[in-house]
């Protein structure tokens, strides 16, 4: 595949298959993807601009990329509503922002 | 002291009469002073002046009854039991409610009178909790209410002292309490409270009787507490007319309570009255913000060093008219570094007038803040507190470690963890958890997290200081000193031109680095 690093989406791949494309600014707001995807870093993620996230699955990762959609939305917002998180959802969400350095 | 006249020893204004210390088996002793008195006069947690009593206001009744005098006092007399009684001053404050009895005055009165002069430092470091004298309200109190032991005890005069100022409260309360049992004490306390539920009463007085703890479920039935109508006493006054929306009022004062982390007080939403007074709390929980009809409080004689910004926030929002913070630990504002002076505080040219003014008490090093003219002043600004200084900020990470400096992109969104310990605080059953049950269930990754999570459910969620959103994990935070002083008097006196300000420490937090201020 082709060079994408200076792409504006990227594809975040769950441990169970489902892909997630957003825009890069956004998924940058986790350390560990802009990591991920500094080109400067030679890694394979960020050449294909495709990460995947072994540890999260399909459900996990949806919230995760709402979440992130969410922060790219409220950044410079006074009044930052609540985002809602399913009580079921949020140790997970826990651990995997833990992970993600968000 | 180069005071013209003389004060008299602060001993005298206690040992009023000599003749109570000739007890049986004291006599020799009665002119020695127990020497706990003496170590407890030299570690001062001393910290400011002020005329303000830092007690709770006194109770007077009136004789505004014609034949209520001396000569006839026995004899009966139509309306008798129903005087006025006062809050406050005697001199003309609000009635309080009338048809309590005149036993209850009694009983309010507190083996710590409260009175502190101002001129004089010795006698309020007798009367702060220092290190040393840590245990001097339990001993007084063992010594006062323990019938068995009055002359072998070797703080006796305590005991002559204390039965002097409160004849009553040995009597009524020796039944009670028997001795330092914890659960005696909690049992007094539950008995109390039942008595104030049954009779509709709203005047708590859980004063004096050395708690500890406040065990969980004491205060949540004071929710409930409704107030009966008195209408069966003939002839109805204007008095039977009253309220009987409950005016809530809880006295703590002269406990041992050390933490109100966690503590039922706060769901008390009717509170209006709240004291504190001479306890060994070393913080006001932001909690507090959730007593928003609190009109009185009195946290003074405690071990404080800041207090929570949510009090100003009750202050300058809330019902707050009356707070009462000194004597306590508060560090002055001249000891603490690199502040910055707020506003017209801390103009030089305003500084430079100000020394060449004052003579030599002012030193460059000391400057002491006053209220003067400025630009933009206006007429509440007598009234509301005022924004005098601010400390440094401290900044935390999104665990909430301290970082040195801001390195990250300032985002106003809250963090992902943040997102999802805002929604776990609000699981069922978060505020059970055991230390056990977290290091078995969870990753010892997210345990210091989740740890948090269930002290904001307990506490109660914090909210953030500028933006008032709620948040779990503090950002950023840094100490404000504000001047209070309208509302150290109970606003009975605004502040004047030329007026020394006494700024209080207000510790704030706030929910994002976008809320800190910014770098200065």
């Amino acid at each position: 595949m082709a060079s994408q690093t200076d792409s504006v989406y990227v594809t975040l791949v769950s441990s169970d298959g489902f892909e997630f494309i957003i825009p890069r600014s956004a998924a940058c707001i986790s350390g560990t993807i802009r990591r991920m995807l500094d080109p400067a870093s030679k890694f394979s993620e960020a050449l294909t601009g495709r990460c995947v996230l072994e540890t999260l699955n399909g459900v996990v990762l949806e919230k995760v990329c709402e979440y992130f959609l969410y922060n790219e939305k409220h950044k410079d917002q006074v009044n930052v509503p609540d985002m809602e998180i399913p009580a079921e959802l949020c140790l997970e969400l826990l651990m995997a922002a833990d992970y993600l350095d968000t | 002291m180069d005071n013209e006249i003389p004060l008299p020893p602060p001993r005298r204004v206690r040992y009023r009469s000599p003749s109570r210390f000739a007890l049986p088996g004291s006599g020799s002793g009665s002119g020695s002073i127990p020497s706990s008195f003496h170590k407890s006069r030299r570690f001062s947690r001393f910290d400011d002046r002020s005329s303000q009593p830092s007690s709770d206001p006194a109770l007077f009744s009136s004789d505004d009854i014609p034949a209520s005098g001396v000569e006839n006092y026995h004899a009966p007399v139509e309306g008798a039991g129903r005087k006025r009684r006062y809050r406050g001053t005697w001199w003309g404050e609000q009635v309080i409610d009338p048809k309590r009895k005149r036993a209850d005055f009694k009983e309010k009165r507190n083996v710590d009178s409260g009175v502190w002069m101002g001129s004089d430092d010795s006698f309020a470091e007798s009367c702060l909790p220092s290190e040393d004298a840590s245990n001097w309200g339990e001993d007084l109190l063992k010594t006062v209410l323990d019938p068995r032991a009055p002359s072998k005890a070797p703080n006796a005069p305590y005991l002559a002292r204390a039965s002097e100022s409160t004849p009553i409260l040995g009597q009524s309360r020796a039944t009670t309490i028997q001795g330092p049992v914890e659960s005696e004490e909690h049992k007094y306390a539950k008995a109390v409270i039942d008595t104030c539920l049954e009779r509709g009463d709203d005047n708590v007085d859980l004063g004096g009787i050395n708690l500890r703890t406040i065990p969980p479920g004491l205060l949540r039935p004071l929710q409930h507490l409704t107030k009966l109508p008195s209408l069966q006493e003939a002839p109805i006054s204007e008095n039977a007319y009253s309220s009987l929306q409950p005016f809530l009022r809880l006295y703590l004062s002269n406990n041992s309570l050390t933490n109100l982390d966690a503590s039922e007080i706060f769901e008390l939403k009717d509170l209006t009255v709240l004291s504190l007074r001479n306890n060994k709390l070393t913080r006001i929980p932001e909690a507090i913000r959730k007593l928003t009809a609190l009109q009185v409080l009195n946290i003074s004689v405690n071990r404080l060093s800041e207090l929570p910004w949510d009090l100003l926030w009750l202050m300058q929002q809330g019902e707050l008219k009356h707070l009462t913070a000194r004597p306590n630990s508060f560090p002055t504002i001249d000891e603490s570094d690199s502040i910055e002076w707020h506003g017209p505080f801390g103009n030089p040219d305003n500084e430079d007038r100000d020394m060449d003014e004052d003579d030599e008490d002012v030193t460059p090093s000391k400057y002491i803040p006053t209220f003067r003219d400025y630009e933009g002043r206006q007429a509440q600004d007598e009234r509301i507190p005022l924004h005098v200084a601010s400390g440094p900020v401290e900044y935390f990470d999104m665990e909430g470690r301290p970082v040195n400096a801001r390195d990250q992109i300032v985002s106003s969104a809250p963090s992902l963890r943040e997102v999802s310990l805002r929604a776990i605080s609000r699981l069922p059953g978060v505020e059970q958890l055991t230390d056990e049950e977290l290091n078995d269930e969870f990753p010892a990754l997210v345990i210091p997290l989740i740890a948090l999570a269930r002290r904001a459910r307990q506490e109660g969620i914090r909210h953030c200081s500028v933006c008032e959103r709620e948040f779990v994990i503090p950002r950023a935070a840094w100490t404000e000193w504000w001047d209070c002083t309208p509302h150290e008097n109970g606003m009975k006196r605004a502040r004047v031109l030329g007026e020394q300000l006494r700024p209080l420490p207000f510790k704030r937090s706030v929910c994002s680095w976008a809320c800190a201020p910014r770098e200065r």
